[in-house]
């Protein structure tokens, strides 16, 4: 297998020029009186944005910055089935020889960027907490990973390439950090390569199924305990979610491609359909507009192009459901709970099924916890693995000190 | 409220310009290998489609024969609350004076145009089966009808006017013909103003709530009878339609702005949305790409552009969900086996007043362009001589 090659990225011009020439053929909807949010993203916030994005915002800048803060590369991974696909990735040693190899991975409508703000307080060294050796794959279809061609790419093949590129990296045993699809692959990758690979594994997104009648004494202390005041507003955010906010998991995951030829063609409908979620996801975080315009467009200018990311969906949907009640993973779980997270559910049901080591609970923090609250994110997975934590050590010989 | 004024489509020139140079910039995603149909329009269709559409597609000869085939009109409407909307509307009579009145209620992704194959035989005089003045509108949002500017245009308010314009043209009793939203809508008309003006209610998209253990016997024989091949068939339509067929419907009943903003600047975006719809929801019916063109077209250039047809699923979402209660109103029902929704006709007749069904071996959601014919023979039948809904217009039996 071919090794590693340094990546930067580097958008043709062309791309740029395309880019420009339709963002000028610009054409809006109208919109209701008074509609805020209720509809989507405002008709106001969508025009400075694409004014901005056409006048003003300069992608060879921030392209630059990422070029600088990321060390990145890529290789070819053989998934069985699909050939060899050609994966991005992050890859970021921390100067702590043992440091524990950790994989983050991320969702969608994130991407690698989403590991920036924690990259430096993972890595960084000192006597008082652990560090890692961080790597932050791009999903195939994501980022500048190479996309898969043809059908049934589905967990077990996510899982496969994530897992592959960290043994190509010589981590052999290594721990995951994972939300959004991050958290379905790397649960997949736990119940696959558990133990055996996968020494422990952390979420912000963790997500359980409630207790059923099969196991009465659960769904009884289910039915009887009241809930507390934040798992009353948990239940109110998945609810809200479930019936408000996942009109694009329908869509995604039954006409995939039809949504591609819209993603494809307009950097306006890519950019309505990603900055809702920006803003509706995460906990009041102030977007800048050029912030946000980078995340998007990395999807624009994704290798796969902006059809290809969202196929997870049709994908990976009939496993959705199924994966979790036939193969909970055993190893060390950590859990983050975020209040703006999309699905929250009580604790209690993901300890029941999951061999959960350590928790917390934040006040702020939504469903791009990584990227809103790299201190805090981070903070909980040293505290999981520091010395007197849970999983203090868990990869042998790596314990993250000097 | 201003009176009727004749009306031609005449797309400005400075639009079909814009829609020129989108397409000759368009993009387009790649594929998966052999992925047919599987995740929405094939590649090579939407490509040729948009080819077609840059270079060939005639708009102008399109605008020019429905211009000449469908006499329009445009006039404002008074909405309580929403203030007057100006409503575009085909309306035709036929030579027989007492022609019953029947409006044509169209839904989503259609139009006004898909009365126009039916028109010549509602509209047509004979001795062996009525005739009808056939008033075809464009629900406020779609086609040349101004949409409502703020929240809470609502099913009343869409049923309000539909019957409004009916009496505005002088029909204070009238019967509907409805698909899609269409059904929906004139089933509120005739619980609104059935018996008094609406007198009968014809749909090719029935619905009903199925049986509840509240009327036990007809609950046990729901359990007890065994599906008919038909009943069988329907019931894998409807569960393929729910399965798999509602992320347009999740996603324009939630976020429609978010989707508006795709369509409306991307015209191969909303080709590949709606053309999805046109060849999933019909049966095998043999499009043209330039038949799809003006469909799609048609959106396009839509007064206040396709973002507006979609809030309809956005204000109406409850009202999909929950039936509520069903008119008494006669009504009559064509079932269609590539109808999205097909249930038990047992369930339509106990809780609506079924006076007429039928049941074609052909046919899709898009019956009045499918199946023009067979559509408006059902229609004929309901309200022919001997017919059970005939002269239940007074005065207008729909024969010389």
């Amino acid at each position: 297998m071919p090794s590693e090659t340094p990546f930067q990225i580097n958008i043709p011009d062309e791309k740029l020029r395309i880019l420009r020439a339709k963002l000028e053929l610009a054409t809006f909807p109208d919109e209701l009186q008074d509609i805020g949010w209720r509809h989507g993203a405002p008709l106001a916030d969508m025009k400075r944005l694409v004014e901005r994005w056409k006048n003003g915002y300069d992608w060879r800048k921030y392209e630059k910055e990422l070029n600088q803060e990321l060390p990145m590369f890529t290789r070819d991974i053989d998934v069985d089935g699909f050939g060899a696909l050609n994966i991005h990735y992050v890859h970021k040693k921390s100067e702590t020889v043992d440091a524990i190899p950790l994989l983050f991975c991320h969702g969608w409508p994130g991407s690698f960027i989403e590991i920036r703000g924690m990259l430096p307080l993972l890595t960084a060294s000192s006597p008082k907490h652990p560090s890692f050796h961080v790597v932050a794959l791009s999903l195939p279809g994501f980022g500048f990973s190479e996309g898969a061609h043809k059908p049934g790419f589905g967990l077990d093949q996510y899982a496969e390439v994530t897992h592959k590129l960290m043994i190509a990296l010589g981590y052999n045993e290594y721990v995951t950090e994972g939300g959004d699809w991050g958290f379905l692959i790397t649960r997949r990758m736990a119940a696959k390569y558990g133990g055996k690979h996968v020494k422990a594994w952390h979420t912000n997104f963790p997500m359980a199924d409630p207790p059923t009648w099969k196991s009465p004494l659960s769904f009884l202390l289910y039915l009887l305990t009241p809930y507390s005041a934040e798992e009353k507003a948990g239940l109110e955010r998945t609810a809200w979610y479930r019936n408000k906010s996942s009109g694009y998991f329908v869509e995604q995951s039954t006409f995939p491609q039809t949504l591609a030829y819209g993603f494809t063609d307009s950097p306006v409908a890519l950019l309505g359909w990603f900055y809702e979620k920006l803003v509706i996801w995460t906990d009041d975080y102030k977007w800048t507009d050029d912030e946000a315009l980078t995340w998007i467009s990395i999807y624009w200018f994704s290798r796969a192009g902006p059809g290809a990311a969202h196929r997870i969906y049709s994908e990976v949907s009939g496993d959705f459901y199924n994966l979790g009640r036939t193969s909970y993973p055993t190893i060390p779980m950590g859990a983050s709970y975020f209040p703006k997270e999309l699905l929250l559910l009580p604790s209690a049901w993901l300890r029941r099924l999951n061999n959960v080591v350590i928790e917390s609970h934040h006040k702020s923090g939504g469903h791009f916890a990584a990227y809103e609250r790299p201190e805090e994110l981070t903070e909980d997975v040293r505290k999981m693995f520091a010395k007197g934590g849970p999983a203090f050590a868990v990869v042998p010989g790596k314990s993250g000190y000097a | 409220m201003t009176s009727e004024t004749p009306f031609q489509i005449d797309i400005p020139d400075e639009k079909l310009t814009i829609l020129r140079a989108k397409l000759e910039l368009a993009s387009f995603p790649n594929e998966l290998e052999d992925a047919g149909w599987k995740y929405g329009a094939p590649l090579a269709d939407v490509k040729r489609l948009t080819e077609r559409w840059k270079n060939g597609y005639d708009w102008r000869k399109y605008e020019k024969e429905i211009n000449e085939q469908l006499p329009m009109f445009t006039r404002d409407i008074d909405v309580d609350g929403f203030g007057a909307l100006n409503i575009h509307y085909v309306h035709k009579k036929s030579e027989i004076v007492d022609a019953i009145p029947l409006l044509f209620c169209h839904g989503w992704p259609g139009s006004f145009l898909e009365v126009g194959k039916i028109l010549p035989f509602l509209t047509s005089s004979a001795p062996e089966h009525p005739s009808f003045h056939v008033v075809a509108l464009s629900l406020p949002g779609f086609g040349f009808s101004e949409a409502p500017h703020k929240q809470g245009f609502a099913i009343n308010q869409y049923a309000e006017v539909a019957h409004k314009l009916m009496v505005a043209l002088g029909y204070n009793e009238y019967v509907t013909h409805g698909g899609d939203w269409g059904s929906l809508i004139t089933r509120r008309m005739a619980s609104l103003y059935g018996g008094r003006h609406l007198k009968a209610w014809h749909t090719n998209s029935p619905l009903a709530k199925p049986p509840s253990w509240r009327s036990p016997l007809f609950f046990l024989s729901f359990l007890l009878t065994p599906w008919s091949t038909e009943e069988k068939a329907g019931i894998e339509r409807t569960t393929w339609f729910h399965t798999k067929g509602q992320g347009y419907y999740n996603e324009q009943s939630t976020q429609p702005q978010t989707l508006g903003y795709s369509l409306a600047d991307s015209p191969v975006g909303l080709l590949a949305w709606i053309y999805e719809k046109l060849v999933l929801w019909t049966d095998n019916y043999n499009w043209s790409d330039d038949e799809v063109l003006t469909w799609i077209s048609l959106y396009w250039f839509s007064r206040d552009g396709p973002a507006a047809s979609l809030r309809i699923y956005f204000e109406l979402r409850s009202d999909c969900e929950d039936l509520g209660q069903s008119p008494t109103t006669p009504m009559g029902a064509s079932f269609f086996p590539k109808e999205l929704i097909v249930l038990p006709a047992a369930w339509l007749r106990k809780s609506h007043n079924v006076v007429f069904e039928s049941h074609h071996k052909t046919g899709g959601h898009f019956a009045a362009t499918e199946v023009p014919e067979e559509l408006a023979q059902d229609i004929r039948k309901m309200f022919a001589k001997g017919g059970p809904a005939f002269a239940i217009v007074p005065g207008r039996t729909g024969y010389a």
